[in-house]
């Protein structure tokens, strides 16, 4: 992979100006809560046009690294702060950045704590801005699990149903998946003979097939628990549920997107004989989730577990793309991983301003939401209908790459996971019909309907989902400038 | 002879003569005399900074001076010194031993640093009882309702049966090679540690500094004397000693290194024992301090792995950790002795509402805990994760691959601290008020466990620098 060096540290300042904006809200007084909340907005404000600058900036005609930023850090140990963009990781920095600028906005009403809030918030934002930009395994691993640990406190202290054992789970969960992730990062490490942590150095080396099927499958399952792989998802629907609006948007927007992109940057990566030897596993828990995530959806009645079982369905397709390893696949893959991290911070958006008044996301008691609230209730409707797949949206394209490569690869699987989808939109549009167009419940009558203001980081989040579905090129021509190659690589 | 090459230890001397005369005066004055304390301690910090870089032999070869008995010394150093800092408010102990508790606690950090310079098995020994008994006085000197004294009679029946299996280790070791210098002993290991007599020599040679380090199966003590001892007894216990320890275990165990399959073998079970017993016993615990006692079992497990691989990097992870784990552990012991004014023993939900009773004791908290627990960015992270790396180099994959799991299980108990510190409403429990200076410590607290943990280059590079002395 050609690397370019960077003339300025772009993306340090989007991994530091959250880090910046943290350390001044230290020092902040807990009662100025608008200087607050405005402090971590610039700084997620500044993140995001960081993001969006690389996005655009990148050459899609010289391809390779670009953004290049590599110093020595350890030398003893080989650990270098090397970070880059490639079409890889471009869109899924950018999808971070809009998640975290709309995320602040989403909490501009909290009222508890605000100050620690935000402090934790950024913090976690910054582990995930790391791991997409970091090509050293050992900042990647550090960057991930602060991306992790932070969700305990914010569900602890800001979340809602069953809180202490949501919180307790989720993080047991995912530590007990870097439990098998550290093993398998140093089995490579200390295998290679480079005694590095550079991937792309550890790329060259040819490692031996018994170490990269032993290799992979740890570090597929490590990861796999973070993108809600079946059966390892049982976190992630009541993580969400328990988990603050904003909170739920950026784990389900990003964090799960973790973990799929870790699977397929430093699993399929360094090991693409251990993926050729697992890929069949791959599908099948992919498809597993596929179908559970959407039958399990049908039988509930709170929004939220509706939404989070869609998640875990719709994680399931990334994991189908990913294990396709073809070129369509991994395009699919990678834009579904956008399409969904904007569709489900889109829907978690919505749920939590309804929430936020009504007190309940109980589909029955709803009722006819719509005639209250019609702008609240589009965007939920909105979200819904992209995550049905209708085309016009960025997921459409998305699903459509993955079932065309699913389908040509592994035939069983893909018509598979059709139907199940067919079936997803099945009961997308009977949530949307019993919560938002039945008889309006009488005591949810006197609410306000979502202000411009408010409306606002929502909004954002629509623009984004249609520019893509009308302009999937925009995205998809970058992200194949990075599968193509990653593909002969492998 | 050049005098700065004893130099920490003649401070010390002196520093313990003075308490002595402290000792002695009729009229009790606590105030005086903790700033007394304060200052020395504040001395021997930069006694041991400027004495960093000696290199020389003294006692007839007995006594090493190098970069590694220095950075351990300077451990040492900065260690007593953050113990004095927290002991303004000796509740437990009563005024009129005050001046005694300075005194054993300036005599057991003059053994400490005897033993780190120690390369002769006698002048080892004597080091490690000069250490010993000072700390046997030092925990009961609470004031008892009788836990101090069990804690106490546990401490020094342990600790006695530890050195008598020492002794029986170096007589071992004495009677197979016929000298009891390090350097002459080394190249005759290499053959002695293929044969029952130097495997089990070596291994009963270590047990005073397992004892030290509460290893399995020589940790029966740690959560009565944690639990017992007065909060500043504790935190020396649990932070300066533990360093001292892992500097002797480093030094003895580059004796097994050329061969010794057998010897490395039992030094993994024994680690994996000592992780997967401190924390699974760690999680049913109440009490705040035997829960800490219990994790530093499960660390001394984390130790021995850096230790086992009688490999550079290894040995630079193992004084990496040690110091990381002087710092972050103490932070969690200065939260504790700061909720506990009146030195009583917390109860874990005792921290409840800490965020809102004391936001600045509360972020110290929450980042000691994290550090314990290898979240990043903090130097137990990175310690950590330098142990593991260089088990792995070394071929231990399932050694690490239980780490790795034990460091999951430790969460779950880490997080019940957060959980109680920042999420339990603290009911009518009383803020807690933090003095200027204490404020000023916690900064540099936060300030050294993020700080060295996202930029470990440097303290790397003076272990790296330190540890090939050693091997």
């Amino acid at each position: 992979m050609t690397e370019h060096p960077t003339s300025f540290p772009y993306l340090t300042c989007m991994l530091l100006s959250p880090v910046v904006g943290l350390t001044i809200l230290l020092f902040l007084k807990e009662e100025w809560d608008f200087l607050i909340k405005a402090v971590s907005l610039v700084s997620a404000g500044l993140s995001l046009a960081l993001a969006i600058f690389t996005f655009v900036a990148y050459d899609k005609t010289l391809g390779g690294l670009q953004f290049v930023e590599k110093y020595e850090w350890v030398k003893t140990f080989g650990i270098t702060y090397f970070v880059g963009v490639e079409g890889l990781n471009a869109p899924l920095l950018l999808l971070t950045g809009i998640v975290i600028f709309t995320g602040v906005l989403t909490m501009w009403e909290l009222k508890n704590r605000v100050k620690e809030y935000f402090i934790f918030m950024l913090a976690l934002v910054t582990g995930v801005f790391g791991v997409f930009m970091t090509y050293d395994m050992f900042f990647f691993f550090l960057f991930y699990e602060i991306a992790v640990v932070p969700m305990y406190i914010l569900i602890l202290i800001w979340g809602s149903t069953r809180k202490e054992y949501a919180a307790m789970k989720l993080t047991l969960y995912l530590m007990a998946g870097s439990g098998l992730i550290i093993p398998g990062i140093l089995l490579l490490y200390s295998t290679s003979g480079l005694f590095t942590f550079n991937m792309v150095l550890l790329h060259g080396v040819k490692f031996s097939p018994w170490i990269q099927k032993v290799a992979f499958v740890m570090m597929f399952f490590g990861f796999g628990v973070l993108a809600a792989v079946w059966p390892f998802h049982t976190w992630s629907p009541v993580g969400h549920v328990a988990a603050p609006t904003a909170v739920s948007m950026l784990h389900a927007g990003v964090l799960m997107k973790l973990g799929s992109f870790a699977i397929l940057r430093v699993a399929m990566y360094l090991c693409p004989e251990g993926f050729v030897y697992w890929k069949q596993l791959m599908a099948f828990l992919a498809t597993a989730g596929i179908v559970y995530g959407v039958f399990v959806g049908l039988a509930q009645t709170d929004l939220k577990y509706v939404i989070g079982y869609s998640s875990v369905s719709h994680m399931g397709i990334v994991c189908l793309g990913l294990a396709t390893g073809t070129v369509d696949g991994l395009n699919g893959s990678l834009f579904q991983m956008f399409a969904h991290g904007i569709m489900t911070a889109l829907f978690f958006s919505a749920v939590g301003y309804i929430y936020d008044r009504t007190h309940t996301r109980d589909i029955h008691e709803l009722g006819g939401l719509s005639k209250i609230m019609p702008v609240a209730s589009a965007f939920f409707i909105t979200a819904a209908l992209c995550g049905a797949g209708v085309p016009g949206m960025a997921s459409f394209w998305a699903e459509l790459l993955v079932f065309i490569a699913a389908v040509k690869v592994y035939p069983v699987q893909g018509l598979l996971a059709i139907a199940a989808l067919v079936v997803g939109a099945l009961f997308a549009l009977r949530v949307v019909q019993t919560s938002f167009f039945n008889e309006p419940n009488p005591k949810f009558m006197h609410f306000e309907d979502v202000s411009p203001f408010l409306g606002l980081p929502r909004m954002i989040l629509i623009g984004t989902l249609i520019f893509f579905g009308f302009f999937p090129q925009v995205m998809v021509s970058l992200i194949k400038t990075a599968v193509v190659p990653f593909i002969q690589g492998m | 002879m050049n005098v700065l090459l004893f130099g920490p230890e003649l401070y010390f001397l002196g520093a313990a003569l003075i308490f002595f005369s402290l000792t002695l005066k009729r009229k009790v004055q606590v105030k005086a005399d903790y700033r007394i304390a304060l200052a020395l301690a504040a001395g021997g910090v930069a006694v041991s900074v400027l004495c960093l870089f000696q290199q020389g032999e003294l006692f007839f070869k007995a006594y090493k001076v190098d970069l590694f008995s220095q950075i351990f010394k300077f451990a040492l150093a900065l260690g007593f010194f953050l113990v004095i800092t927290i002991s303004h408010n000796l509740a437990q102990i009563e005024e009129r031993y005050h001046a005694e508790f300075y005194l054993f606690l300036t005599t057991t950090t003059i053994g400490m640093m005897m033993l780190v310079s120690a390369v002769e098995l006698l002048t080892i020994y004597v080091a490690l009882e000069l250490s010993s008994y000072s700390l046997y006085i030092l925990v009961p000197l609470r004031r008892g309702d009788g836990i101090d004294v069990e804690a106490g009679i546990k401490y020094l029946f342990i600790g006695a049966v530890s050195s008598g299996f020492m002794l029986f280790g170096l007589s071992y070791i004495f009677g197979a090679t016929h000298s009891t210098y390090l350097t002459e002993i080394m190249p005759k290991m290499a053959q002695l540690v293929q044969s029952p007599i130097g495997v089990l020599g070596l291994l009963f040679s270590l047990a005073g500094f397992f004892f030290k380090l509460s290893v399995f199966p020589f940790h029966f003590w740690a959560p009565d004397v944690y639990q017992g001892a007065a909060n500043q007894v504790t935190t020396f216990i649990a932070t300066a000693s533990k360093a001292a320890a892992v500097a002797v275990l480093l030094r003895l165990v580059a004796l097994g290194s050329s061969y010794g399959y057998n010897f490395t073998q039992v030094l993994v079970m024994l680690s994996i024992i000592s992780m997967t017993l401190g924390n699974l016993v760690a999680i049913v615990q109440k009490d705040f301090k035997r829960m800490l006692a219990y994790s530093s079992i499960a660390h001394a497990g984390v130790f021995l792995m850096g230790v086992l691989t009688i490999k550079e990097a290894g040995y630079i992870g193992a004084v990496y950790y040690a110091l990381a784990y002087l710092v972050m552990n103490f932070t969690v012991f200065m939260v504790l002795s700061e909720v506990a004014k009146d030195g009583r023993d917390l109860k874990i939900v005792e921290l409840a509402g800490l965020w809102k009773r004391s936001p600045i004791l509360g972020l110290s908290l929450i980042l000691g805990i994290f550090a314990l627990a290898g979240v990043p960015p903090s130097i137990g992270f990175t310690g950590k994760l330098l142990i593991f790396t260089s088990a792995m180099n070394q071929g231990y994959f399932w050694l690490v691959l239980i780490g790795a799991v034990n460091g999951t299980i430790s969460l779950y108990y880490y997080l019940r601290v957060v959980y109680a510190a920042f999420f339990m409403d603290p009911g009518d429990l009383p803020p807690v008020t933090v003095s200027f200076p204490t404020r000023l410590l916690n900064y540099a607290l936060v300030a050294i466990i993020i700080g060295f943990g996202v930029f470990p280059d440097q303290i790397v590079r003076l272990a790296q620098a330190a540890v090939k002395t050693v091997l």
